[in-house]
């Protein structure tokens, strides 16, 4: 096409009716995005790719396919769009892209695998305009980047381009775009949020021979990526809006300051300004109005502190970018000495827009104090990181997992950083907050350029703020004392901090620090670096305290506090990389004796714990986490098989104390095994007939056979832990007994009561709650279980009294959950189990009564149904309820499983220390509660919880009682065990998990048969090799 | 902006001119205003390095004091006053490149290079530094030789890694 020079509006019209005419004329549009997260995933070769395709099946003159700037999906590049179906193609290789194109140009299928995929809804979704990702955006700063070709000044007009200057130019007089400008409330997107309206007013009526405008196009906040996308995907778009700025201010220069940083963004705004050039729309007399602009481009040289507009005016003038004091401010005297106005790439980018559609327009957008829309650059720990633009005020959960589809590997969120080193983070409690600059502000955050960084639970957040005053520290300029010196400083305690040589004061020392920098500093830098330190403190306080008192890093992440993640992250420390490597070594019973130092429970924990060891396992970011629990069990069902019979612990000699304790379950075992081993006499009160506690009532036998945990049981007995069955204490002896005859008790009763549901019906027979259910089956007594069973919860119980309720032949057994599936807090290998076998999971559902029928029995449920609301203060959404949804099912049996508590009958309240949710109230480092000598652990003291956390309790509590009566706190851990150097040079090779065996599931469910098979000593061996021997250095 | 990519002295310059390539631009630029840095650019892709004596023939032909001309070049982490290596290696030590050794193979390259981190090898062939994070941590420990990522860096491995070069 011939290029028409650009001398008046009617050009432009003509510019576009052409462009458009030879758009309509071709049946297909092909755009493929070369954003630069596109490029560098080779959508070069993607896009030679299609081309070469068109051209093979002869179609390439009625198919446009044009390279656009980024369409914002960046992890699920190289992407295409097809127009006109507007189906969405993403993670294309040269050779899918080929498949894709001949199957939807030629064949006129679309191939579904090759479209973009919804986590969260679990499918693929081809068409964009259903894809939740864009389907919430509002994109007006980047309502080209995507559509057009990033490098065709046609294209730009065809999208009314430079229409809004034109007539700025010669219907409007500069007073009037300033108003305009002004309307809309905009607010200077680099970060500060200054009313743009009253800066280009103070440039307009700044005197002076000549004024400058100027682009600040630095963006050196990490995790920002926004202003790079729209310079490489709509260049023109900052053009036209430098130039109306211009206009509106009286300047007919303009300056873009592009970091160096940004080869690519250099090049495309380079050859968009020589385009615009030599048509016309820059240079003198545009549009025939009389007024003249032009534009330089000032590369950047790697300086952080040039985005600071001082810095940035003595960069462009070629001097170290050192920023200087304010006032004068810029509009009074700037570059040269002259008036000039700086604004921020995504600022400009929105002009055009507001001009052409009006102030009022954009002012619908956003809320009352920040009008508009906000671009925001999604990185981090969620499932799409890329570019989105969304109306200001949308709340953070709403921008984190409905756009960004929530976390990555389902881990939990975290805190999301908003605002790069200069800005703070954003907690779970928070995610209801709308991201406008006063709320954000408000939680000691700020809104930023746009960078928003997710992190999930195995972020540090010491670490975070260590590394963002590093980079600060590295960036400042030196020029004034408070941020040269003041972020060393901070610096070098934070570092200490992290190797573990944290002190007492060092907190009280960052926050005063902190604040003084924040006063004293010369320039915005320095006045923000302190802030995401202030912020982790404010938010993660306990998280500084553990790393300093405790020199604990709970996320794993601070190398020198932990000996591997995996040890770190168990509630009991066990030794894992050290048994693992004896497995691996074939010195299996050393492995199990090895885990006992820890943990006397290992066959146990090896089938039922929740192992947030594997969570952390670094072998994940390779192929798939070790199988830390099944190696655990292998070691102590290979012991149970080959061990002597009549193995024992050695024990210390007595040493004549002696010690009581409250409950026969799994951290009053654990603690009197310890005990007994350096010297105590310990006597056990259980009022069951059984050991075990939970272990043997809560867990069904399909989970952990008794015949497995009677073993340990015996075990601990056999060390000299006195078991007293059938003795309730309050009962068969009274409290005030134990405390005179023994010198310390610990009480470990655990959570044994169900929660009611309070709902009316509760009473109705037929209505057993979930851990009585399961106790009477363990019991093996008779349960009337009836052939439609509902469940009420979504936790481990609820779960295993569905399973359970199979296996006792309910026909029909359905799980009624208030929330997702997703949310529940059982494992999801026993959800998935459960489902295997047979359970119905209804998600979104909550009881409103149980209905009697015959003979006083449960014969329905009347339900409600439910939707996602807020988010809750743990980060999820809350469950509200749809009115007027009622609905009926028809059961004979209901369990509701919806959570317990602890009652303490032998303990007056008014005597001890309880929480108002039933718990006892202990000391966190000596477990001791209010009265003297009486210790509490496991869910006694902290409500429903894990059963590692319980043996790790039950150790603590141990060492604490040793202290407490005079001894050093020194467990017995037996014969030290020499450890294996196995260490193998070679590299390694991927290779996921070694598959663990399981029961059919529709053989199992009929019986009560151990469902995990466990592993084959070959199998553990080869497990156990795959490990990283993290604790190597 | 793109110059040329040659790092060595070109057939223009003599030992007399030595920078005479670079007169032309300088002359380019000399009236448009605050364009030191773009000079800058262009000299260190021509040159490599802004030397002292590049930066004294600078200085000189923009009628400016060297003071000046060094006072930028040492601000900007883009400049570089000595020379850079044909090759840039950098090991990584995020965190889990940390523990994995990466700390034992920085070591290992000083003692094999004989080069501190930030420094260039006596034949002009590596420059050493150390990077934060490459994103690789799945394949630590990490090491980067110009664009290319190599992971699971063994330091007995490391010699033959260093040949290809």
């Amino acid at each position: 096409m011939d290029e028409v020079k650009i001398k008046n509006i009617a050009d432009l019209e003509q510019i576009k009716e052409a462009y458009d005419e030879k758009t309509a004329s071709c049946r297909y549009q092909v755009l493929v995005c070369s954003g630069a997260g596109c490029v560098s995933s080779n959508c070069g070769q993607v896009r030679d790719a299609v081309n070469d395709e068109l051209h093979n099946l002869g179609i390439q003159d009625q198919t446009l396919l044009w390279e656009t700037g980024c369409m914002g999906t960046c992890a699920a590049g190289p992407v295409m769009l097809i127009l006109p179906e507007r189906i969405f193609y993403t993670k294309l290789t040269p050779e899918t892209a080929r498949q894709v194109i001949k199957a939807h140009l030629v064949d006129g299928k679309i191939l579904t695998e090759h479209t973009f995929y919804d986590y969260s809804l679990e499918q693929h979704v081809p068409k964009i305009d259903d894809i939740d990702f864009f389907k919430e955006q509002v994109r007006i700063a980047l309502r080209n980047c995507g559509i057009i070709e990033y490098d065709s000044l046609d294209a730009y007009v065809s999208k009314n381009g430079y229409l809004a200057a034109a007539k700025a130019f010669t219907q409007k007089s500069p007073q009037e775009v300033i108003d305009e400008v002004k309307r809309s409330g905009m607010r200077g997107r680099g970060g500060a949020g200054f009313p743009t309206g009253v800066k280009w007013q103070a440039g307009h009526d700044a005197a002076g021979e000549r004024k400058f405008i100027a682009c600040n196009a630095d963006e050196g906040d990490p995790g920002a990526f926004m202003d790079r996308s729209i310079l490489e995907g709509d260049p023109h778009t900052v053009i036209e809006g430098m130039m109306i700025g211009g206009y509106a201010i009286g300047a007919n220069m303009g300056y873009v300051y592009v970091r160096a940083e940004y080869p690519i963004a250099i090049d495309r705004l380079t050859k968009a300004i020589e385009d615009a050039r030599r048509r016309g729309v820059l240079g003198e007399n545009l549009f025939g109005s009389g007024f003249g602009f032009d534009l330089d481009i000032r590369i950047g040289a790697g300086a952080f502190v040039c985005g600071e507009e001082t810095a940035l005016m003595a960069s462009i003038e070629g001097c170290r970018g050192e920023p200087r004091q304010k006032p004068p401010f810029p509009f009074q005297s700037g570059l040269f000495q002259s008036p000039t106005i700086i604004n921020n790439v995504e600022t400009f980018a929105s002009i055009p827009e507001i001009l052409l559609k009006g102030g009022d327009w954009y002012a619908g957008f956003g809320t009352e104090k920040s009008k508009g829309t906000k671009v925001f650059a999604l990185a981090g720990d969620v499932v799409n990181t890329g570019i989105i633009e969304v109306p200001i005020g949308k709340p953070l959960g709403d921008i984190l997992f409905n756009i960004g589809g929530g976390m990555r590997d389902k881990k939990k969120f975290k805190a999301a950083q908003i605002g790069g080193p200069s800005g703070g983070c954003v907690t779970r409690d928070n995610l209801n907050t709308p991201t406008d600059y006063e709320s954000l502000q408000k939680l000691g955050a700020i809104m930023g350029s746009g960078g928003l960084i997710a992190m999930n639970e195995d972020a540090c957040m010491v670490d975070t703020a260590r590394f963002f005053m590093d980079f600060i520290r590295d960036e400042s300029c030196g020029k004034c004392a408070a941020c040269r010196i003041g972020t060393t400083r901070m610096l070098e305690i934070l570092e200490r901090i992290t190797q573990s040589e944290g002190e007492e004061g060092d907190i009280e020392l960052l926050e005063e620090l902190g604040e003084a920098i924040r006063d004293t500093a010369m320039c915005g830098l320095g006045q923000t670096a302190p802030n995401p330190v202030l912020s982790t403190i404010r938010y993660f306080r306990d998280e500084y305290e553990e790393h300093i008192r405790d020199k604990y890093c709970q996320a794993s992440v601070c190398a020198s506090l932990f000996i591997s993640p995996c040890e770190n992250t168990c509630p009991a420390n066990i030794n894992v990389p050290g048994y693992i490597r004896l497995i691996a070594a074939g010195r299996f019973i050393d492995a199990y004796n090895l885990i006992r130092q820890e943990n006397p429970f290992p066959a146990v924990c090896g089938r039922i714990c929740t192992h947030p060891c594997e969570d952390k396992c670094r072998r994940r970011t390779l192929d798939e986490a070790i199988a830390i629990c099944e190696l655990k069990r292998f070691a102590a069902d290979y012991a149970y098989k080959n061990e002597k019979p009549y193995a024992q612990d050695v024990v210390f000699p007595r040493n004549g104390k002696r010690i009581a304790i409250v409950g026969g379950g799994t951290s009053g075992l654990t603690c009197g095994y310890y005990l007994v081993r350096i010297g105590y006499d310990v006597d056990v009160f259980e009022s069951e007939p059984v050991a075990g506690g939970v272990l043997a009532f809560g867990i069904p036998e399909y989970r952990l056979p008794k015949k497995v945990l009677q073993h340990e049981i015996d075990l601990i007995a056999r060390a000299g832990v006195n078991i007293h069955l059938n003795t309730e204490v309050g009962k068969d002896i009274t409290f005030k007994a134990l405390q005179s005859q023994y010198d310390a008790i610990y009480v470990a009763t655990g959570t044994q009561f169900p929660e009611k549901v309070n709902i009316p019906g509760e009473n109705l027979a037929g209505v057993i709650h979930g851990i009585n259910f399961l106790k009477s089956v363990n019991l093996n007594q008779h349960v009337d279980i009836g052939k439609t069973v509902a469940i009420i919860g979504g936790g481990n119980t609820a779960v295993d009294s569905a399973r359970t309720a199979i296996r006792l032949g309910a026909k029909k057994v359905i799980i009624l959950y208030r929330r997702t599936r997703d949310a529940m807090p059982a494992y999801a290998q026993e959800v998935q189990a459960a489902i295997e076998e047979g359970v119905e999971l209804v998600e979104l559902v909550a009881p409103v009564r149980f209905i009697g029928g015959r003979g006083g029995r449960v014969k329905g449920i009347e339900c409600q149904r439910m939707q996602l609301g807020d988010f809750d203060k743990n980060g999820r959404r809350k469950a509200v309820t749809i009115e007027n949804s009622n609905f009926f099912i028809d059961v004979d049996s209901v369990i509701p499983a919806v959570s317990q508590y602890s009652d303490l009958p032998f303990i007056k309240k008014s005597e001890i220390g309880v929480t108002p949710w039933g718990t006892f109230i202990i000391d966190d480092k000596t477990m001791m509660t209010t009265m003297k000598g009486v210790f509490a652990g496991g869910d006694v003291a902290r409500g429903p919880d894990t059963v590692i956390r319980a043996i790790a309790d039950g150790k603590q509590a141990a060492i604490s009682i040793d202290k407490y009566l005079g001894g050093k706190g020194k467990m017995n851990k037996g014969a030290p065990i020499e450890m294996p150097d196995n260490f193998s040079d070679d590299e390694f090779v991927e290779h996921n998990r070694f598959a663990i065996d399981e029961l059919d599931p529709d053989k199992r469910k009929n019986s009560f048969d151990e469902v995990d098979l466990g592993y084959h000593k070959i199998r553990a061996m080869a497990e156990a090799m795959r490990c990283l021997q993290c604790d190597r250095r | 902006m793109s110059g040329k990519n040659c790092r060595c002295m070109c057939q223009e310059n003599d030992d007399k001119h030595p920078f005479a390539q670079l007169d032309p631009v300088i002359d380019l630029y000399k009236d448009k205003e605050g364009s030191l840095i773009q000079i800058l650019h262009i000299a260190q892709e021509l040159y490599g390095h802004l030397s002292l004596e590049l930066q004294e023939h600078i200085a000189g032909r923009l009628n400016k004091p060297l003071s000046e001309i060094s006072g930028v070049v040492t601000f900007y982490s883009f400049f570089s006053t000595k020379p850079r290596g044909e090759h840039v290696i950098r090991v990584c030590l995020g965190t889990a490149c940390y523990v994995r050794g990466g700390r034992k193979i920085v070591e290992a390259l000083q003692k094999t290079l004989d080069v501190d981190i930030g420094e260039t090898t006596e034949d002009g062939k590596f420059t050493f530094e150390v990077a934060r994070c490459i994103g690789a941590c799945g394949l630590a420990p990490a090491m980067m030789i110009d664009n290319v990522v190599y992971k699971q860096v063994n330091i007995n491995k490391l010699d033959s890694i260093l040949s290809r070069y």
